[in-house]
């Protein structure tokens, strides 16, 4: 396997080139998917014998409860590149990244919360998950936090790689500790391994909007990396070039 | 410089500014002395709620100590001369964070018994908080020296240390006051101390060379 591609990471230039034509489709994809999902999910998907129809919250909860984590191990991954191999897009990834993850992680606490009424009878409860992903938002707002506080570029990137690194290391601890409070959220809804105990015209909208928030966040993100690079290299030669043809 | 004569600097340096650990020793007795004024100072409430008031005292007190800890270095540019000094910048900062754990956890073990008789801490959980507070601790000062490198260019960091540390103290907080707790109830806590020396152990081998990594890029 070619590794060239990976040594090209080192130059937002190919970077900006090579993803100009990609968010765009996969942002519509994305939205696509979404709205097939939430529809389907949100008025014809049967209603739960148990739940009734409050269950439905789980084609938002589930989808923006896993982007929450993906994007966490996404900037520890990235973080790690740029300590080891000095990657000059892994800072400008974090950077479009944080915002997006800290948001997700937020709208799985609200959306939970709105579950969590009807069905447990409160708002909040001290469960293992809901303070695993409090404390996952917590740690995307340190990272944002410590971007926007340090004024020397150089140092922010470290800085966020360093710190994304830790919180990447650090959080099967959070989460095995948490654990060992008590828990009352149920099991998780969709595994690899296993079948689905939930009948197909349940878990078939889900993974539609799984799959359509995924490709949406990824089209977000490349544009947020896009105009992080043009910010960053608005000295070069290359980007007067690009505005001078394209325009912003 | 050797890392004997860094070691034993730092030590004077730190006997020379009692003041900074007395500090945050005060601090730590006024953080516990707000629980019982402000949410009850009954005995019923106290006794099961002392191992948590205590660790949460503890761990606001320390990461206040470590916040400053490269502040008065990177000022004076002696920061700077320890990373150019051609020795290991990791191991002088494990020597440091060791200086800095002896001179500030040492008297917080010193007070804990008056502390714990102030907030009736039954018997059988102070020898437990006592171990808690050895080998949970250098986890903190180690985790937390991450957060003081990289906002020592910051000229009012404090808070940002806080926002960005507190996170991944919590493992440490659960797994001490469960500790406690499980020695109050007689139930066995040998594996919660485990995992807090597990921790400690971790960050001792990951902490100094990502701290060494943000010193050196705050002081380029």
């Amino acid at each position: 396997m070619s590794w060239a591609w990976f040594h090209k990471l080192g130059s937002p230039k190919w970077f900006f080139s090579w993803s100009k034509s990609w968010p765009l489709p996969v942002f519509c994809f994305g939205c696509f998917c979404l709205v097939i999902g939430l529809a389907w999910g949100l008025a014809f998907a049967p209603a739960d014998y148990q739940q009734g129809n409050s269950f439905r919250i789980i084609y938002i909860h589930v989808p923006v409860a896993m982007l929450a984590q993906s994007c966490y191990l996404a900037l520890g991954v990235s973080g790690f590149v740029f300590l080891v191999w000095q990657m000059k897009m892994a800072p400008i990834f974090i950077k479009a990244m944080a915002p997006i993850g800290a948001i997700m992680a937020l709208i799985a606490l609200v959306s939970g919360a709105i579950w969590g009424k009807p069905t447990w009878g409160t708002w909040w409860v001290w469960d293992a998950r809901l303070t695993s992903v409090l404390v996952l938002f917590f740690l995307y707002m340190g990272i944002i936090a410590l971007q926007n506080s340090l004024e020397d570029q150089v140092l922010a990137n470290k800085a966020a790689a360093v710190i994304s690194v830790v919180g990447l290391i650090n959080l099967p601890i959070i989460k095995y500790s948490v654990v060992l409070l008590e828990t009352l959220h149920q099991g998780p809804t969709f595994t690899l391994t296993k079948k689905p105990e939930m009948p197909a015209e349940m878990w078939l909208p889900l993974l539609f909007s799984v799959i359509g928030l995924y490709c949406f966040v990824a089209g977000v993100v490349l544009w947020r990396m896009q105009s992080e690079i043009l910010i960053r290299e608005h000295r070069s030669s290359w980007v007067k070039q690009e505005v001078m043809e394209h325009g912003l | 410089m050797t890392y004997s004569s860094f070691l034993v600097s730092e030590f004077l340096v730190l006997w020379r500014r009692k003041q900074d650990v007395f500090n945050a020793l005060l601090f730590f007795i006024i953080v516990v002395a707000l629980f019982p004024i402000g949410i009850n100072s009954s005995p019923d409430f106290l006794a099961p709620a002392a191992a948590g008031i205590v660790w949460c005292a503890a761990v606001l007190a320390i990461l206040m100590a470590v916040e400053s800890m490269f502040k008065e270095d990177y000022r004076d540019g002696s920061l700077e001369q320890l990373v150019v000094s051609g020795l290991s910048l990791p191991l002088l900062i494990l020597l440091k964070v060791v200086a800095q754990w002896l001179a500030v956890v040492l008297p917080l073990l010193v007070m804990m018994p008056l502390l714990s008789e102030m907030l009736y801490l039954p018997r059988s959980g102070f020898r437990v908080l006592i171990m808690t507070l050895l080998i949970g601790t250098p986890s903190l000062f180690f985790i937390g020296v991450i957060g003081a490198a990289l906002t020592v260019s910051i000229k009012q960091g404090a808070m940002l240390v806080m926002l960005l540390i507190l996170p991944f103290y919590l493992p440490v907080i659960i797994f001490s006051t469960l500790a406690i707790k499980a020695a109050q109830a007689g139930l066995p806590y040998s594996g919660l101390l485990a995992m807090l020396l597990a921790m400690s152990l971790m960050s001792l081998v990951i902490s100094p060379f990502m701290t060494a990594i943000a010193v050196k890029a705050s002081v380029n």
